[in-house]
């Protein structure tokens, strides 16, 4: 189930702006770089944005699967939103549902237009962590310097 | 599961009952003798088994009322609307919700479920509602369209709210065979009105009794001895609920005793509020077929269309009026009875000084309106609640949909639901009486939300409120042409060899089979159109040209392109089936389309978004899925091509019914003979699947433009278009193209078409055109100079 570290990682991850002060813990992929925040762009209805906030309050109390609920009524919302793709994909990896966290993060890439490569690399980084706890080093290492690159650019 | 435990319960009780019994009669019979049994020792004998007798009862009152009182049937929702600042809507729309809502008209509205409307401006009040997220309370808020936009929605204090979501729109229920049907309402929404007509009409001493009115009874045996028959009950709420929930129907002696000692042994565990509540959702009160309506809660619904907090004085006495018999007094085959029967009550309340005079007789002048064509209304969309129902059996048993009160949320949109449902009955009935199919013409229709794989409406028949053979689920029919797709989406895959300007031998073509038996598939105009582009065979869809496409590409690469576009189904690898002389389900063919029009990624169609126990807990959620199953990029390489279909190929017809800055793709699709008509088609929002033909496979001498497409045409009219847009990229190129020439060209020229290509596909090559519109205005602003200088 749930464990209290990973409800921390996907408040943190999740919503970064809450956790300005607290580091997220490292997870067990070697050589990753720094995280870097992604928000929604600033184009982002009132109403999704109200929507994350309830999503984020739901994630501290250890919710996730209303935290769910609520990232998918975004979704509904702004179906070519990339950064709501990222946060659904974000959340299902920490559920352990890493086969539906990689199809929504390549999702997210696939929407998110050629200059957004914080957010690329976001997701690069969701499929790396995914094929990695899939056992697939070979291809987490791939995904992983996907990821880099991009955030090397 | 609760339910099997008590009933074991009752049986051991019962059995062990007996054997007691018997270990009195044993003791009769070996021990004492009949002579030393003194009459006090009959006297404790008998007490003590009326003791046991009543202990039994008393396990029999507070089991059942402690426990699960209903089975309730599941009840099945539309999805709710979210409207917010920037939601796409037309004005009319928001008003056909609410009135499917029946929210109801107010000036102004003050109470939940209630609105008014000026123009493109709407003031609601909200009714709350509990969801998985959160619950919803009610608002009063200030709505403003303009044109199809929601522009603005503010809360009372005039400041901007950001969402709201509105309660949602009942669709039905998932009943048991023996359909016993209510809606439990808790007593604090019930109007005191209804109660206390209720407590003045049937108990009036409700309050002060301990479940048995003597006085009642009394009073009711001198009436029915003056009249020589039953004219008057003495039954007290609780005797009658007693009746209703522990016995038979038997007017017995014994029946009659159970039903006391029960009254008063329920009076003695419980309160009198928890008794009226329990009157009030168990009361019989009429019948819908097979369904028996039961409670306040759903005779509101049922007859008035409303909540019960909404009824008003006129309606209460109605139902109230009921109470005595539900058929006798029906509304609609004995008005009358009914009518003399409500104003006997309204005369009761003025006896009672519970109303006065005038407001009886203002009352009496109006009329019992009740709903008509009450039973159509409870089993609307019966093709989507199937679909509802499959999905559901995947986690549920039967038994827990029909009795656990479950709260089904699903994906339907009722306003879609409600247009695709008139364009099918109305575009059949015009073309089945044109074509002189004698009511013979079939249809289905299915539209899903592209993003999501969300089934927003679904019809399976001509007349969508029959409840009968679901073509859209099980109609497996050939797809003709509607495969070519899948045929050039394997080509173009390969694009060191394949791009839409790849030409192809258009010339007729003869195939051997393996056993030597030949095929020689003809174009549907009947001719050859010699080498022609990729994109031009497929627009106009050439059968020969396909053909000999689908055999450079091979089956296995076909087939694979086809599972990967969520077909689960093996096609048999013969030629034929290049021209989709393969059987699929509209909804196989949705799903296939649904991968295409969402840029390659899969989701599951989905009908169920989650569920809800009965006190509203969160059971199981049916997440949003996407898989990447093809590369984005190639996707709407593909995507450009089938937008030609509706620019200049087959379905060009549908062009002239689409504003000029909308976008749509598709493929249109017939069968031999015109024994099946099919349109595929998406914007970017939704994708939506038509099919049209006779049960028994017969010509209909429609093809997929003549009979799908117009239908297809019907239901996107209806819909906020959303169009389809290709955007240049490191990926991908956009252009436009001169078809004759295979060479770029401007958009302003004639027959210039534009296209996708993956990078490194596109022609480098321009050519002038000096027919195109741009050259004439150039001349002309030439013209123009020359004659100032």
């Amino acid at each position: 189930m749930v464990s209290p570290r990973h409800i921390i990682v996907v408040i943190c991850s999740l919503f970064p702006i809450a956790c300005t002060t607290t580091r997220p813990p490292a997870l067990e992929v070697p050589s990753e770089p720094a995280s870097k925040i992604i928000t929604p762009a600033p184009t982002t209805s009132p109403a999704v944005v109200d929507l994350l906030n309830q999503a984020r309050a739901a994630t501290q109390q250890g919710q996730l699967q209303r935290a769910e609920v609520l990232l998918e009524r975004t979704v509904r919302i702004e179906p070519r939103n990339p950064t709501l793709w990222n946060y659904l994909a974000k959340l299902r990896l920490h559920q352990g549902r890493l086969q539906e966290a990689m199809g929504l993060a390549a999702k997210s890439n696939a929407l998110s237009s050629s200059t957004d490569d914080k957010l690329k690399a976001d997701n690069w980084r969701i499929i790396a962590h995914a094929r990695y706890q899939q056992g697939d080093m070979a291809g987490a290492r791939k995904a992983q310097l996907k990821a880099d690159a991009l955030l090397n650019k | 599961m609760q339910k099997k435990t008590r009933k074991r319960k009752t049986k051991k009780i019962s059995k062990r009952s007996g054997r007691r019994s018997a270990v009195v009669r044993s003791k009769n019979n070996n021990g004492v003798g009949l002579h030393t049994i003194r009459w006090w020792h009959v006297l404790l004998g008998l007490f003590v088994v009326f003791a046991g007798y009543c202990v039994y009862l008393d396990f029999v009152v507070r089991d059942q009322f402690e426990g699960k009182r209903w089975a309730l049937p599941a009840q099945v929702y539309a999805r709710p609307l979210e409207l917010y600042a920037g939601l796409a809507m037309r004005q009319n729309d928001l008003e056909r919700e609410l009135n499917m809502l029946h929210y109801r008209y107010a000036y102004p509205p003050a109470s939940p479920g209630s609105f008014q409307r000026d123009g493109s401006n709407y003031d609601i009040v909200t009714r709350p509602f509990a969801f998985w997220d959160t619950s919803e309370p009610t608002r009063h808020i200030h709505v403003t369209f303009t044109g199809d936009v929601v522009s603005r929605v503010s809360g009372d204090n005039g400041q901007a709210v950001a969402l709201v979501r509105f309660d949602p729109v009942l669709i039905g229920g998932i009943y048991p065979a023996r359909k016993e049907d209510r809606i439990l309402v808790q007593l604090k929404e019930v109007p005191q009105e209804l109660i206390k007509v209720l407590i003045a009409v049937e108990d009036r001493k409700f309050y002060s009794h301990h479940g048995v009115d003597p006085r009642a009874i009394a009073r009711a045996m001198l009436a029915n001895l003056r009249a020589g028959a039953t004219v008057q009950g003495g039954s007290t709420l609780t005797q009658q609920l007693v009746k209703n929930f522990f016995l038979s129907n038997k007017r017995t002696l014994w029946r009659k005793f159970n039903e006391v000692i029960m009254a008063l042994l329920l009076e003695t565990h419980y309160s009198k509020d928890e008794i009226l509540e329990s009157y009030i959702n168990e009361v019989y009160l009429g019948q819908d077929g097979p369904r028996a309506i039961h409670g306040f809660g759903l005779a509101s619904q049922f007859y008035f269309n409303k909540p019960i907090s909404d009824l008003d004085l006129n309606q209460i006495c109605t139902l109230v009026a009921m109470i005595r018999g539900p058929s006798y007094y029906n509304p609609d085959r004995h008005p009358k009875r009914l009518r003399a029967r409500r104003d006997h009550i309204l005369d009761l309340l003025v006896e009672q000084k519970i109303i006065g005079a005038r407001l009886a007789s203002e009352v009496k002048a109006s009329a019992i309106k009740v709903v008509t064509n009450r039973h159509l209304a409870t089993s609307s969309h019966p093709a989507f609640m199937e679909l509802v129902n499959r999905q559901l059996r995947q986690f549920y048993h039967q038994e827990d949909l029909t009795s656990e009160g479950l709260k089904i949320f699903t994906t339907l949109d009722p306003l879609i639901q409600d247009d695709v449902e008139t364009a099918v009955r109305q575009r059949t009935t015009q073309l089945d009486r044109q074509r002189h199919l004698h009511g013979d013409l079939q249809a289905a229709a299915i539209v899903a939300s592209v993003t999501s794989g969300e089934i927003k409406a679904l019809v399976s028949d001509a007349n969508p409120l029959f409840a009968g053979f679901n073509r859209a689920l099980d109609a497996t029919r050939q797809i003709g042409s509607l495969m070519k797709p899948v045929v050039y989406l394997s080509a173009l895959a390969e694009k060191d060899k394949y791009n839409w300007l790849t030409t192809i031998d258009d010339s007729s073509i003869t195939l051997k089979g393996a056993d030597g038996s030949t095929w020689s598939p003809k174009n549907y105009d009947h001719e050859s159109h010699g080498e022609v582009p990729l994109i031009t065979a497929l627009s106009h869809s050439y059968n020969q040209a396909t053909v000999r496409l689908g055999m450079q590409v091979g089956f296995p690469a076909i087939n694979d392109t086809l599972h990967r576009l969520g077909v689960s189904r093996d096609l048999p690898a013969y030629p034929a089936m290049i021209l989709g002389a393969s059987e699929m389900t509209p909804m196989e063919v949705l799903q296939m389309y649904q991968t295409m029009a969402a840029n390659g990624f899969r989701s599951p169609l989905r009908a169920i978004r989650e569920v809800l126990g009965s006190n509203g807990q969160p059971l199981r959620h049916y997440p949003i899925q996407v898989q990447q199953a093809f590369n984005s990029n190639l996707m709407q390489v593909l995507d450009s091509g089938l937008a030609q279909v509706v620019e200049q190929g087959t379905a060009r017809s549908l062009r002239a019914r689409l504003a000029p800055n909308i976008t749509v793709a598709g493929k249109t699709g017939t069968t031999d003979d015109t024994r099946d008509s099919w349109f595929a088609g998406f914007d970017a929002a939704h994708v939506v699947v038509v099919w049209m033909g006779t049960d028994d496979n017969k010509p209909t001498g429609l093809s997929g433009s003549s009979g799908a497409l117009p239908l297809w045409g019907d239901i996107y009219k209806k819909m906020v278009p959303v169009t389809l847009a290709f955007e240049n990229s490191d990926e991908l190129a956009v252009h436009w193209v001169d078809l004759k020439s295979r060479l770029l060209t401007d958009a302003e020229c004639q027959n210039a078409v534009q296209l996708a290509f993956l990078p490194g596909t596109a022609p480098t090559e321009t050519i002038n055109c000096t027919t195109g519109i741009r050259s004439k205005i150039e001349n002309t602003v030439n013209w123009l100079k020359g004659l100032f200088q």
